[in-house]
């Protein structure tokens, strides 16, 4: 499915397309239900939170026009700032280590072993199980007196962690569990950039004389960039938004310690009903997700070109 | 809908006329359930079924232990279930807000959501269902109802839109062993709880000497605990000015962090009552602070280990006084509710005297009857020590409400939930006081002020 | 290795194995590991759970825990509810997405792919509050139907973005024949992609119950009493009473143990749909 096959068509197919005019646009109408529904239950909300975004509204009390108050409201919101750092923070850690174990684990993957089939299977659980589940079963290993992983920690000596029970180790404790979680997935996606790597280059690097790490940096990881920068895209959209295993394991505490944006949307719109405080809070955090994705996909299209 | 009605109608006259014979055959004065008197009949709206919504916890845990005799009593099926405390807040407030709630009973914790029902008037009003003789039971016996169950269950416009349901003071829940070994009596006041705290803390054994709510939001009433010592409420009854960046609010602060920095096991910031409890009974733990229907499950061999151990304290005396923190539940109707009746014989049920007895009894609470507390029936079947009723009796005589009377209390209790989980980790009290009073003050003029 | 090749060389062609080997265990334990845990936390009585040092093994292993959780709650409902949803929005997924998969791809017309990103991006919250106040106003509240309509938000992009995927990597020779014999182009996708696509719609399939079936938020806002799905019921279970541990922990592993099951019986259906969309760059 290459420009080659497609060049291949045009020129020996003239009279299928002299056949139909507009050949792009008739395959349109096969996507219009989804569209249609993608729209719907995406338009109306989009519409009623940039509607909001201009109100003041808690619930319970009146509604109040106030025009952009509530963005200059938030650009001078402390909270709201410092969750802005505690996401950035988040997602960093969140998009480099899955990446890193992730492209480790596809390299292992794609050699041949015996139960390799296996492995592969028990590799990918953590990225299906549900969020909330295993939250709730990493809270029970976090716990400082009763729980499991201090116990690892204390067989090699290291002394007991809060792990999320202190301000300054909670997001690296939240870190782990998306490591866990969600390193399957950056596999995957590296696994499939190996499976399409030509075999030639090898062969007459090996003929040269080349290290396996040499062979590594200069074949493989330039052929592999374009896959592993598509994970890098996907793990920081999902980790800008992650919100069950947070919820469910501190809530954004101790204190405000983890709350990201997504926390703070939900405590904004559910715990304290400032729906129009929250609608812009949506606005700002979808445009910061915007522009980080766009700046990602730029650097994409320069790794693609060279 | 309509068909259910039509036929509690048909049954309604039947039943009029059987109850007008029956009236004539029977003795006046009934004790039991079962009375048809003067149109009053527990099967009166039999065959309905009302969705009750409860507030996991002890007193949940008693009306959904009994609730087959509600449905056996008066023939309503009832569909219910217990939210843990913040989901449950926030899903009152979004279904009422819909304008249709998909519930027709509720509990309503008054010291948070007061004010915001009785604002939007959410709940009917129980005066009229209470003077409806036809649909209160004649044995209900309102006047047992003791006056500071009343004045919580009343709005300022004398509305009152729950029934009393119970009283939660707060106490110290004190291990006797860990003491005893110490050579330590019972703190007498607030310095004296600081210096046994630090006496029974030795961190290389595990044991602590303080163990109490850390957790942004819930960990509020502790530090409010120590403000009435202060004389101090957080927010002016009268004046509904914030107090607490005042001396003695800082004072209270400096206290609650003292003992859960210096003094608690480590990973308070993250608990609950129930990581408190669950850590107070496993037996290391010297002094535990928080409300006194947590009780039932340290005295469980099942789950505990310090059954038989356990000290019930009143709060000890502050500088200035000597006040237990009170909170409380009552049971509430929504007006938009189309089974006002039915649930109406809920809520009636749920505060009878037999269950007031029983929630007393398991010492899940502190119902808002005088009776419960006099009826020598009850007190024996007491499933906690006596030491335990002495304390809630005493507590409740020198209770003062822990959280202020204001609509945004959910966000009040965030905000400085807030800071005070901040100075567990070495904040300074004064700045994260400053800091949240700074932050919510904006929040409860615009309430007021509305 | 070639018979007779020196000690030296298989020596350390041992030790890469040996290595390689070892890595492989280190990267895999993880995730077993806490899998494991969360079994063992599940057959273990609340003496055992509690205690410190941790036990790994039941001793003796019981069965009660299951028991309390299915006692007290509807898990059997919750179940329902969870199967409905997933299974219907999965199915209306099917019916939109493979089509629109199948235009987009041959229409090469990937803007318009753009508008399901945006629906990947979007806070999950935000839907919710406009949605709800929709559906109480269509009278849909107190109903699951909310939550599976909320739910396509998450299926129909996935299936679009699989299939699409899927069938760029088809060749489009049979498809052609079958135009230029008079079929129309839905003729063409109906009778001849179709039936050819069934991989790509199983994998699709998967995934999108596996999304769906793992989502929190939407039933946690939209879900009642009888209509919430099972990662909220087993939220809901987190502060009861104390740390039940034990109870918590069945609960956890009776929610995502049919997702997991899943995956072990279809991982390499699985690996290969995510790695043909990876190929295609998303």
């Amino acid at each position: 499915m290459t420009q080659a096959a497609l060049g291949e068509k045009t020129s020996s197919a003239d009279a299928v397309t002299a056949q139909k005019p507009g050949f792009n646009r008739n395959y349109l109408p096969f996507a219009y239900p989804a569209l249609a529904i993608t729209a719907a239950v995406i338009v109306f909300p989009w519409l009623f939170t940039i509607y909001m975004s201009f109100y003041d509204w808690k619930i319970g009390q009146a509604r109040e026009f106030v025009g952009f108050a509530n963005f200059t409201k938030l650009a001078t919101d402390a909270r709201f700032i410092e969750s802005i750092g505690h996401t950035l923070y988040f997602t960093a850690l969140a998009v480099i280590l899955p990446v890193i174990f992730g492209t480790i684990a596809a390299l292992l993957f794609n050699e041949r072993f015996p139960l390799r089939g296996l492995f592969r299977a028990i590799f990918i659980l953590p990225m299906m199980a549900t969020p909330v589940a295993v939250a709730l079963v990493w809270t029970m290993m976090f716990h400082p007196q009763l729980g499991v992983l201090n116990y690892l920690l204390s067989l090699v000596g290291i002394p007991p962690q809060l792990w999320v029970y202190s301000p300054a180790t909670v997001i690296p404790s939240l870190v782990a569990v998306e490591v866990w979680h969600w390193t399957p997935l950056v596999m995957l996606i590296v696994l499939g950039g190996l499976a399409s790597v030509p075999v030639e280059p090898y062969e007459s690097a090996k003929i040269d004389g080349a290290s396996a790490w040499q062979m590594f940096r200069h074949i493989t990881l330039p052929l592999i960039m374009p896959f592993i920068l598509v994970a890098i895209v996907i793990r920081m959209i999902d980790a800008l938004k992650a919100f069950d295993t947070i919820f469910v394991i501190t809530s954004g505490g101790p204190g405000t310690a983890s709350e990201t944006i997504n926390i703070y949307l939900y405590l904004q719109a559910f715990s304290f009903y400032n729906i129009g405080y929250a609608s812009a809070v949506t606005i700002v955090f979808f445009i910061l997700i915007i522009v980080l994705t766009l700046v990602l996909l730029y650097l994409r299209q320069k790794a693609k070109w060279t | 809908m309509e068909d259910g009605k039509k036929t509690v109608t048909r049954r309604m006259a039947l039943k009029v006329g059987a109850g007008a014979a029956g009236v004539f055959a029977m003795p006046a004065i009934m004790k039991t359930a079962t009375a048809q008197t003067g149109g009053f009949n527990w099967k009166k709206f039999a065959g309905q079924s009302i969705e009750v919504s409860l507030t996991l916890g002890p007193r949940a845990d008693v009306l959904r232990r009994h609730e087959k005799e509600f449905t056996e009593l008066t023939g309503i099926k009832v569909g219910s279930e217990a939210v843990p405390e913040q989901q449950h807040r926030q899903q009152v407030v979004i279904q009422f807000n819909s304008g249709s709630p998909q519930f027709d009973v509720l509990t309503v914790a008054w010291h948070v959501q007061k004010r915001l029902v009785g604002k939007s008037k959410w709940l009917a009003d129980m005066k009229p269902l209470l003077a409806d003789s036809a649909l209160t039971a004649p044995d209900y016996d309102f006047p047992d109802f003791t006056a500071g169950g009343l004045r919580w269950a009343t709005q300022g416009d004398g509305r009152m839109d729950t029934l009393p349901l119970n009283i939660d003071p707060w106490m110290i829940y004190w291990n006797k062993e860990l003491f005893a070994a110490k050579g330590l009596a019972f703190p007498k006041t607030f310095e004296e709880v600081v210096m046994a705290a630090e006496k029974l803390t030795d961190k290389a054994s595990g044991q602590y000497g303080w163990v109490s709510r850390g957790l942004k939001n819930a960990n509020v009433p502790v530090w409010t605990s120590f403000m009435l010592g202060h004389d101090m409420d957080p927010v002016n009854p009268k004046t509904v000015a914030l107090q607490t960046t005042t001396p003695e609010a800082i004072a209270a602060a400096e206290y609650y962090k003292k003992l859960n920095k210096d003094f608690a096991p480590p990973g308070t910031v993250g608990f609950n009552w129930n990581e408190s409890q669950t850590s107070f009974s496993q037996g290391k733990i010297g002094m535990w602070l928080d409300g006194i229907g947590f009780a039932p499950p340290l005295e469980d061999p099942t789950k505990s280990k310090v059954v038989g151990k356990v000290g019930y304290a009143v709060m000890p005396q502050g500088p200035k006084s000597r006040n237990s923190a009170t909170f409380g539940d009552g049971i509430g109707i929504p007006a938009a509710s189309k089974k006002k009746e039915a649930a109406y014989l809920y809520c009636q049920w749920a505060t009878s005297k037999l269950m007031c007895a029983r929630l007393l009894q398991s010492g899940g609470g502190s119902p808002c009857r005088a009776s419960s507390y006099t009826d020598k029936d009850t007190i024996a079947g007491l499933k906690l020590p006596r030491e335990w009723l002495t304390c809630l009796q005493e507590s409740t005589s020198i209770g003062r409400p822990g959280l202020p009377e204001i609509v945004p209390v959910t966000e009040f209790r965030d905000v400085f939930g807030v800071g005070l989980t901040n100075t567990i980790g070495g904040a300074d009290a004064k700045t994260e006081l400053t800091k949240a009073t700074e932050a919510f003050t904006p929040v409860l003029q615009k309430s007021e002020a509305s | 290795m070639r018979k007779g090749a020196p000690l030296g060389a298989r020596l350390k062609r041992a030790a890469s194995n040996i290595g390689f080997g070892f890595a492989v265990f280190v990267i895999v334990s993880p995730a077993i590991l806490v899998m494991l845990w969360m079994l063992s936390l599940s057959l273990k009585n609340e003496v055992d759970n509690l205690a410190f040092p941790p036990v790994f093994i039941p001793n003796p292993p019981t069965l009660a825990n299951f028991l309390d959780v299915f006692e007290k709650n509807s898990f059997d409902l919750y179940f329902m509810n969870s199967l409905i949803v997933s299974g219907v929005s999965t199915l209306v997924a099917i019916l939109v997405g493979v089509p629109a998969g199948y235009g987009i791809a041959k229409a090469q017309a990937h803007k318009i792919a753009v508008l399901t990103l945006i629906a990947r991006i979007t806070p999950g919250l935000s839907y919710l509050i406009p949605l709800y106040i929709l559906f109480q106003w269509i009278g849909l509240t107190g109903t699951v139907w909310p939550i599976v309509i909320t739910h396509l938000v998450l299926t129909v992009p996935i299936f679009i973005y699989v299939m699409i995927g899927f069938f760029e990597s088809q060749p489009p020779d049979l498809e052609e024949a079958a135009l230029i014999d008079g079929c129309t182009l839905w003729q063409a996708f109906r009778y001849v992609a179709l039936p050819l696509a069934r991989p790509g719609i199983v994998v699709g399939a998967i995934l999108s119950i596996i999304f769906s079936w793992n989502n929190f938020i939407f039933g946690a806002v939209l879900g009642g009493r009888t209509t919430r799905t099972l990662p909220v019921a087993v939220f809901n279970m987190l502060t009861f009473e104390q740390l039940a541990w034990g109870p918590l922990a069945a609960a956890a592993l009776l929610v995502t143990a049919p997702v997991l099951i899943l995956t072990l019986f279809i991982q390499k259906e699985i690996v290969g749909g995510l790695t043909a969309g990876g190929v295609k760059g998303g």
